[in-house]
Parts: structure tokens; C-alpha cells; sequence
């Protein structure tokens, strides 16, 4: 336990405080946004606020012991996750931010909500749960094959330290364009945003695995969802887009991706689950292939 | 103790539990617990630097830190698994025959894993073989039997061609001695290395060998699966890493044409791997038995631990022998919990179960342990092995093979989902309301070994430390680790940083949970169902073709069992041919054709 004393965990709880703070002030904000696209007038920019807490002091149902470990599981895996997400130079456990954490223990999170949506018992958890997967396979790969790249070529999977070489060469984002298009898309799909909303498809399979909840279950499924947007965004925001010199900046970067990913979801329909994967398997796997094959190959972009 | 005693031992005590269980099944049975166990205490007891004690005739053994690594695996997993024998006593055909080869089969492979020359290594080998392929017609199927032995048998007769030519060009058996001439004679190693790496592939089941798996797996008696998942698929492994780190391999291939840095062959078995991810994958992802899932599971992860051993680098071998570890533990807990449901309700196709976790809930969450294993998804041991070979892919730059890998790994999540929504949670079908939990006696060994997935997914290092000497051993560089980090090629992994992280992030959301006003328990029928009444629990399950629009896009692909069964009909059709000239009613044709093939045997022999 190199790293572990007091004040790094203390800072690592900030984080996730902050992130989540973050998020749902930025989800609101989205939220007015799209409100004025669509000629609304939008909810306040904290209505996101509002309901989380009223589902939390709601009194709900429970279908049973694993209904409500997994959502504990589902929200403790998340928040381990962005304990350990590096926000500008506030680093909580330096050299230990493994980019390969982030995947895996955020599938801690992911196995907990799908494992209570199922435990509810209903089958439309179940699909909705069996569609996230699947979209899962679609996403995950181009991603992953345009970071074994970097890691590759910077010889560094730690997020801090990717952060710390684009503050030299400048942002992955005009050095490595088609691998930030994959990363963009995936991250599309990661969010769950449209076009790839499959797995949530309100008025198809009534919202998917969130169909039992309610109370407090959903309202913890609510902080979870919000701590795991800003794991995603942030991810591209430091992989991609040099992190930030402060929190401003930061924050900055932060919003802009978010309200990118939300305009474009809000200007296109939804894709079948196989198109979903077809899709991923077609353009980004592609496009990922060639990035990799450009920065291994012939080292461009990267020195 | 010593290494000779303890094989010998094991060999003399299958036959006692075959005497002892002709008196009483369940004494017989009960030899099959203590046998394994005394075993891992007298192994456990006197460490790695086990004495190899004095040789009988040709059996000779000589201890080694790999040795004892894959011993100590295999005792513990048949220690654990042995405890659910007792249970199955009533349902075998031939419970003392059973419980014979169950002992037989682990002196064969504790024999193998210390043998000093090639014959003892071999025959052991032999004996492990043909004591599990005695078992598994125990089961479901004879065909199943026949394919594995088949398989096997073309594995073994590889195996022992390699041998013969060693023995042909240097006039020795003794291992040690052979590998390390085989630098001298670069053709014949050439041979040798891809005859002993077929027979390696052939055991640990990968692609295009791996059609024996699911159907051995899958059809074997519920508690031999996890022998065979858990232990003697990782014979292969043994032979792999005899191949690649003893025998000196890449100094045999310096000369050949290099992709990406690594030799052509080596490569090559990188895509044969890589190729056994995918296939096993989505083999996994479609299969409806909870049995043939895991079996093609153990495909996809064989794949990993080829490419960890082919790698052959500080990270990439401490990868795949912890993965041999964490993998062998895993899938036999998973293939344990899964023998337990079907112990209870008799059946374990996915679509015909549904909601045990209320009448199962220590078999639940063990499953639950083994599948977090197995996908690699930490606090568990199976995330350790996987970092360890991204981080090797990583720093070689194989993005094709890397590809593979994240494709596995997050197909892994897919799969191991299936069962777990299917089977466990979801709505109980009325036919099982009276089922129990599974006796105690069953439950002990399963938390066990999730008890040891845990441990190793938190504290690996000590685990580490001894594969790090291993690797020494073998003149690879060993792991390093400081405290509870592990140093990766590009970055550090504190996996019990992540532990506690994990935890803390899981005592706020107890505390929000528990601070926020209880919830009203209601049943599973008791749900939204868009206005519709539905009463019937069977029909409100999704379990049939979980993943039906992703089984869909591949639904059409081609099969490798084709190729076997068009294969086997030539050779029935030669069969014919032969019987129809030389067998047919004359005397004479068939006395002649005897003495040409006499004659053709000693000549082949002489000019030999």
C-alpha cells in the first residue's frame, strides 16, 4: 500500500464528490439546452438535483436480498472507479490511475446494476440488461485497441501520465484524429446516448433494466449513473483532450464533450441492438485498426 | 515426505478405494477427499523444496518450482471437488470403478508434473488420460468419450513422435538434458516444437482441437466437469510452458523471419490463440447447458494463457501461470456451483431453471465469485492474470492478438451473465419451490474456493513472489513487486488499493442505503407488466436465447465439427475399402494381406 494514506483517500472521496456534483449540474444545464433546441423553456439547470433527492426520500419496493446488494454493488464499484479518475492536477493515487482500472472496475459497477435489474425479476429487465451487454461488445473493442495503441507507443497506461506527455506534444485529439473519432463514438455508446440508447429504449421495452426501481434504489441508481458519465467523459477528456491545467479548464473541456454527445443525441433515432453491433464492427473497429496501425507501424502522431 | 512416495502412494491408494468402495461407497468416497488432501498438506507442508526422493527402476522424479505450482493447483482443486463425490455415489453406473480412476487420474498427473525423463513423463501423462476418459462415459454420453479419446490420442502420439526424434538424434530421455541440446540440431527442434505445441493444444482444448471440451465437459458426470475445466486441461498448459521456457525455443527461432518482433511460429501461435478467444466466445455466448457454456469458456481462456506463455516475457508468463491459477480455481467453483444446482433439480440447460437464488443463495453468490473470476473483473484473482497479459500486449504492440484478447474479455461478460440471469436470479419455476440449499457439505468446498479467488484477487503478491522464483527458474526474468503493488512494463497495480477503494465505495452506498427509509418487500410476480395479468411464472422468464440478436449475426457460421465428421467418414470409407478386398471371403486374401503388412512393418523398421 504505496499509495494509501489518509489524505490520498480524502482526496480520492473529492473527486468522486466532485464528479458527481459536476455531472449532474452539467446534465442539467444539457437539460435546458436541449429544452431551448426544442423551443421549451427547459427545467431549472439543478433539476437533476431534485429528483435524485425526492427518489431518495421516497418509500419504494424491493424484490429481494440481490434487488438491493446490487444496487449497493452497482453504486460502490462506480465510485471506486472515480475515486480513482485523475480531474486536472488533482491526482489521488498517482501512477496507480491504470487505464485498465477503469475498465474493469467500472464492470464492477456494470455486473452489480445488471445483477439487480435481474434479480427484479422482470423480463424486461432482463432484455434491457442482455441489450446493454451486447452493445458492451460493440464499443469496448475500438476503444480499447485505440488505447493499447497509446499505451503502446507512450509506454504508459496510467491516465495521469498520458495527461502528462500530451501537456508536451499537445492534445491526442490534432495528433491522433481518427482514433478520437472512435473514442467519440464508443463513447456515444458508453453513455448510452442516441443512437445508441438500445439498452434504456424507454417506449420499447420500458426503459430497460430500470423498469423495477424506484425510491431509494432508483435514487442511488440515479448518483450511480451521473458518477459514471463523468467517469466516461472525463476518460476521453484526459486520453483525448490533455486533461486540464486547472479544474476550470477542466470543466470546460467537460462540457464541451457532454453538450457535443448530447446535441448529436438528440438529432438522430434509435438503432436495433444487431445494428448497434454491426456498426461497431464495421466503421470504428476499422478505424481503430488503422489508428493502431499508424502509430505502431509508423510511429505517426505520437513523437 | 517425498515426491516418489506421495505418487506411489496416490497410485496404491486408487486401489484401495477400489477395494474399500466394493465394501462401502460412501468409505470409498470419503478416500477420495482425504487422498488429495493429505497430498496438499504433505506438498504444502514442505514447500517448493520438496525432497524428489530416490528413484524405483525408471520412475524418477525430480522437484521443481513449477512442479509444485501446478501440483499444489491441481491437489486443490481436486480436494475441493472431491467433496461433492460422496453425493453422486447413487447416481454413478460404477461408483468404485469412479473412484478409482479418480485417484488414478491425479497420480497421473502429479507423476507428470515431476518427471525427470520423458518415458515417466509420458506414461503418466498416459495414465491421466485414460483414467479420465474411463470416467467420463460415467455421464451423459459414450460418443463424448470417444471424441476425447480420439483428440487425446492424436495429442499423444505428437507428443510421443517428438520424443522418439529427441531420443533419435541426442540418445536420451532425460528432459532437462534433450531440451537443452535441442539449440545444436535446429530442424529437428523445429519438428519437435510444433509436435510437442500440437499435443499442448490438444489438451488445453485450443481452436481447432477444441471440440472435445464442450462435449467432454459437458457430458461427464457433474463432478468430474470441474476436474477436467480445472485440472486436466492444464496438462496442456504444462506441456506449453515445457515447450516455449524449458526447451529454448526462441534461440531456436532466432534466424526465422520475424512479424512484429517475435518469430513467425511464435506469431502464429499467437493467432491460433487469438483465434481460440473469438471461437470460444461466441461458442460461450450462445450455448444454453450452464455446462457447455463454461466448457467453451475454458477455450477462450486458454487462449489467454497461450499467448502468455508464447510471449514468454517477465509479464507475460507470471500472466499465464496466474491465470492457470486463477482460471483453474475460477471455472471449478463455477462448474461446482452449477453441479450443485443440477444436484438439486437434476437439469442444468439454463432455460429449464430460473430464480435459484431463493432457495440457493450460498450457491448463488459463488457462482457469482467464480464468474467475477473468470471475467476478470477485479477484486477477484482472475483480473490480476488479465492485467498482466494487457500489460504484456501492451508493450509488444500487438493490436490484431490485443483485438482478440479485449474481445474475449468483454465477451467474457456477456457469457457468464447468461447463467447467472438465467438460472439464478428471474422468477422461480413452480416445479422447484421445494428445492434446498445444497447439503453442507457441498457448500464448504465451493466457498473455499471462492474464498481463494478473493484472497489472490486481493493480496496476489505472495502468489507472485513464488511465480516471479519460477520464472527465475526457467531464465525468464521474475515479476516484481513492491508491498501490495505489482510493476507493470507501463504503470502499477495496487489491487489491494482497489480492494479497499472498492470497499469504501461500498460502505457509503450501505450507509446512504441503510439511512434512507425501508423499502416494502414485494414478490417477483409483483412487477410492471404494462397492464397486462400474469400469473405464470414460466412464461414470465427470459432465459430461451438470451443473446438471440447477437446468436443471429453468426448464426450461420461455419463449423469445425464438419471438417471432424467428414474426416471420420473417409476413414470408415477406407475402412470399407479394405474389408470389401481383403476381408471378404476368401482365406487367402486375407492371410496374405496380413503377412505384406508384416512384412511392411519390419521393413519400415529396418530402414529406419
Amino acid at each position: 500500500m504505496v499509495a494509501l494514506s489518509i489524505i490520498n483517500v480524502l482526496i480520492a472521496m473529492g473527486v468522486a464528490l466532485f464528479g458527481f456534483t459536476l455531472q449532474t449540474s452539467v446534465a442539467g444545464v444539457n437539460r435546458k439546452i436541449i429544452g431551448r433546441m426544442q423551443k421549451r423553456y427547459g427545467p431549472k439547470w439543478y433539476q437533476e438535483f431534485r429528483d435524485i433527492f425526492k427518489a431518495l426520500s421516497k418509500r419504494g419496493i424491493t424484490h429481494g436480498w440481490v434487488f438491493d446488494f446490487g444496487v449497493m454493488m452497482a453504486l460502490g464499484g462506480i465510485l471506486a472507479t472515480a475515486m480513482f479518475m485523475p480531474v486536472a492536477n488533482i491526482i489521488a493515487f498517482e501512477g496507480y490511475d491504470n487505464f485498465f482500472i477503469f475498465v474493469y472496475l467500472f464492470a464492477v459497477g456494470m455486473l452489480g446494476m445488471a445483477m439487480s435489474a435481474s434479480g427484479s425479476g422482470n423480463p424486461l429487465a432482463s432484455i434491457g440488461v442482455m441489450r446493454a451487454l451486447s452493445q458492451m461488445v460493440g464499443y469496448e473493442v475500438p476503444f480499447m485497441v485505440v488505447i493499447l495503441a497509446l499505451v503502446s507507443a507512450y509506454n504508459t497506461s496510467s491516465i495521469s501520465g498520458l495527461v502528462a506527455i500530451q501537456q508536451d506534444l499537445g492534445w491526442n485529439i490534432i495528433r491522433l484524429p481518427i482514433g478520437a473519432l472512435v473514442a467519440f463514438i464508443c463513447l456515444q455508446g458508453m453513455l448510452g446516448k442516441k443512437p445508441f440508447d438500445t439498452f434504456i429504449a424507454p417506449a420499447e421495452i420500458a426503459s430497460g433494466p430500470m423498469v423495477e426501481y424506484g425510491g431509494k434504489q432508483l435514487g442511488m441508481l440515479f448518483i450511480m449513473h451521473e458518477v459514471s458519465v463523468f467517469v466516461e467523459v472525463s476518460l476521453f477528456v484526459n486520453i483525448f483532450l490533455g486533461g486540464g491545467n486547472n479544474v476550470i479548464e477542466f470543466i470546460a473541456k467537460y462540457f464541451v464533450v457532454y453538450t457535443l454527445a448530447n446535441l448529436i443525441a438528440n438529432t438522430l433515432g434509435r438503432f436495433k441492438i444487431d445494428q448497434v453491433i454491426t456498426f461497431y464492427y464495421k466503421v470504428p473497429i476499422m478505424l481503430a485498426l488503422l489508428q493502431a496501425g499508424l502509430i505502431i507501424f509508423l510511429g505517426w502522431g505520437v513523437n | 515426505m517425498t515426491i516418489t512416495m506421495i505418487v506411489v502412494g496416490l497410485m496404491a491408494l486408487s486401489l484401495v478405494t477400489y477395494v474399500v468402495s466394493k465394501m462401502s461407497k460412501g468409505l470409498g468416497s470419503v478416500l477420495t477427499i482425504l487422498g488429495p488432501l493429505v497430498a496438499l498438506l504433505f506438498f504444502l507442508l514442505e514447500g517448493s523444496g520438496i525432497a524428489s526422493g530416490s528413484s524405483i527402476g525408471i520412475l524418477q522424479f525430480g522437484a521443481t518450482k513449477l512442479g509444485w505450482f501446478f501440483s499444489v493447483t491441481m491437489l486443490i482443486v481436486y480436494g475441493c471437488v472431491a467433496f461433492f463425490n460422496p453425493y453422486w455415489m447413487k447416481k454413478l453406473v460404477h461408483p468404485s470403478a469412479y473412484n478409482m480412476l479418480y485417484i488414478l487420474s491425479l497420480a497421473g498427473t502429479i507423476g507428470m508434473f515431476f518427471a525427470v525423463d520423458f518415458i515417466v513423463l509420458f506414461i503418466f501423462l498416459e495414465i491421466a488420460v485414460f483414467a479420465s476418459m474411463f470416467i467420463i462415459p460415467f455421464g451423459k454420453s459414450r460418443n463424448a468419450a470417444v471424441v476425447y479419446f480420439a483428440m487425446s490420442t492424436f495429442g499423444s502420439f505428437a507428443f510421443l513422435y517428438a520424443i522418439f526424434m529427441m531420443y533419435g538424434k541426442f540418445g536420451s530421455f532425460d528432459i532437462s538434458f534433450v531440451l537443452g541440446q535441442l539449440a545444436t540440431e535446429p530442424t529437428t527442434a523445429i519438428w519437435v516444437i510444433i509436435l510437442m505445441g500440437i499435443a499442448a493444444f490438444v489438451k488445453l482444448g485450443i481452436f481447432p482441437f477444441h471440440i472435445w471440451l464442450p462435449m467432454a465437459h459437458g457430458n461427464a458426470p457433474d463432478t468430474f466437469s470441474p476436474i477436467l475445466s480445472g485440472g486436466l486441461v492444464k496438462i496442456g498448459a504444462f506441456i506449453a510452458i515445457m515447450v516455449v521456457a524449458i526447451a529454448p525455443t526462441y534461440e531456436v527461432l532466432k534466424n526465422s523471419y520475424e512479424v512484429m518482433g517475435l518469430p513467425i511460429l511464435i506469431y502464429i501461435v499467437l493467432i491460433i490463440a487469438a483465434i481460440s478467444m473469438v471461437v470460444g466466445t461466441l461458442m460461450a455466448i450462445k450455448q444454453d447447458d450452464a455446462k457447455k457454456l463454461i466448457a467453451y469458456s475454458s477455450v477462450a481462456n486458454a487462449g489467454y494463457i497461450i499467448v502468455g506463455i508464447a510471449l514468454n516475457d517477465q509479464l507475460s508468463l507470471s500472466g499465464a501461470m496466474m491465470h492457470i491459477f486463477a482460471h483453474a480455481i475460477a471455472s471449478a467453483a463455477a462448474f461446482l456451483s452449477i453441479g450443485a444446482v443440477s444436484y438439486r433439480t437434476g437439469t442444468t440447460k439454463i432455460s429449464e431453471l430460473g430464480g435459484m437464488i431463493q432457495k440457493m443463495p450460498i450457491t448463488y453468490t459463488v457462482y457469482l465469485i467464480s464468474i467475477i473470476s473468470m471475467a476478470g473483473i477485479p477484486p477477484m484473482a482472475g483480473f490480476i492474470s488479465k492485467w498482466l497479459l494487457f500489460q504484456s500486449l501492451a508493450s509488444h504492440g500487438l493490436m490484431f492478438i490485443g483485438a482478440a484478447a479485449f474481445f474475449g474479455s468483454v465477451g467474457s461478460f456477456l457469457y457468464v451473465f447468461r447463467p447467472l440471469s438465467g438460472l439464478f436470479l428471474g422468477q422461480l419455476k413452480p416445479q422447484h419451490n421445494h428445492v434446498k440449499e445444497a447439503p453442507i457439505f457441498m457448500v464448504v468446498p465451493m466457498v473455499i474456493l471462492s474464498g481463494i479467488s478473493l484472497f489472490f484477487g486481493v493480496l496476489p503478491n505472495g502468489l507472485l513472489n513464488f511465480i516471479g522464483k519460477i520464472q527465475v527458474e526457467l531464465g525468464v526474468e521474475g515479476i516484481t513487486t513492491v508491498d501490495t503493488a505489482i510493476m507493470g512494463n507501463n504503470g502499477l497495480l495496487d489491487p489491494t488499493l482497489v480492494f479497499i477503494n472498492f470497499g469504501l465505495g461500498f460502505v457509503k452506498a450501505f450507509i446512504i442505503f441503510m439511512s434512507l427509509s425501508k423499502s416494502r418487500k414485494v414478490g417477483l410476480m409483483d412487477t410492471y407488466t404494462a397492464a397486462e395479468f400474469v400469473y405464470d411464472p414460466n412464461v414470465y422468464h427470459y432465459a430461451k436465447s438470451y443473446y438471440a440478436p447477437i446468436e443471429r449475426l453468426y448464426e450461420k457460421h461455419p463449423d469445425i465439427v464438419a471438417l471432424y465428421k467428414g474426416l471420420v467418414q473417409r476413414v470408415v470409407d477406407l475402412g470399407r475399402l479394405l474389408q470389401f478386398i481383403f476381408f471378404k471371403t476368401k482365406p487367402g486374401t486375407t492371410a496374405l494381406f496380413i503377412v505384406l503388412t508384416i512384412i511392411l512393418v519390419l521393413w519400415g523398421e529396418k530402414i529406419w
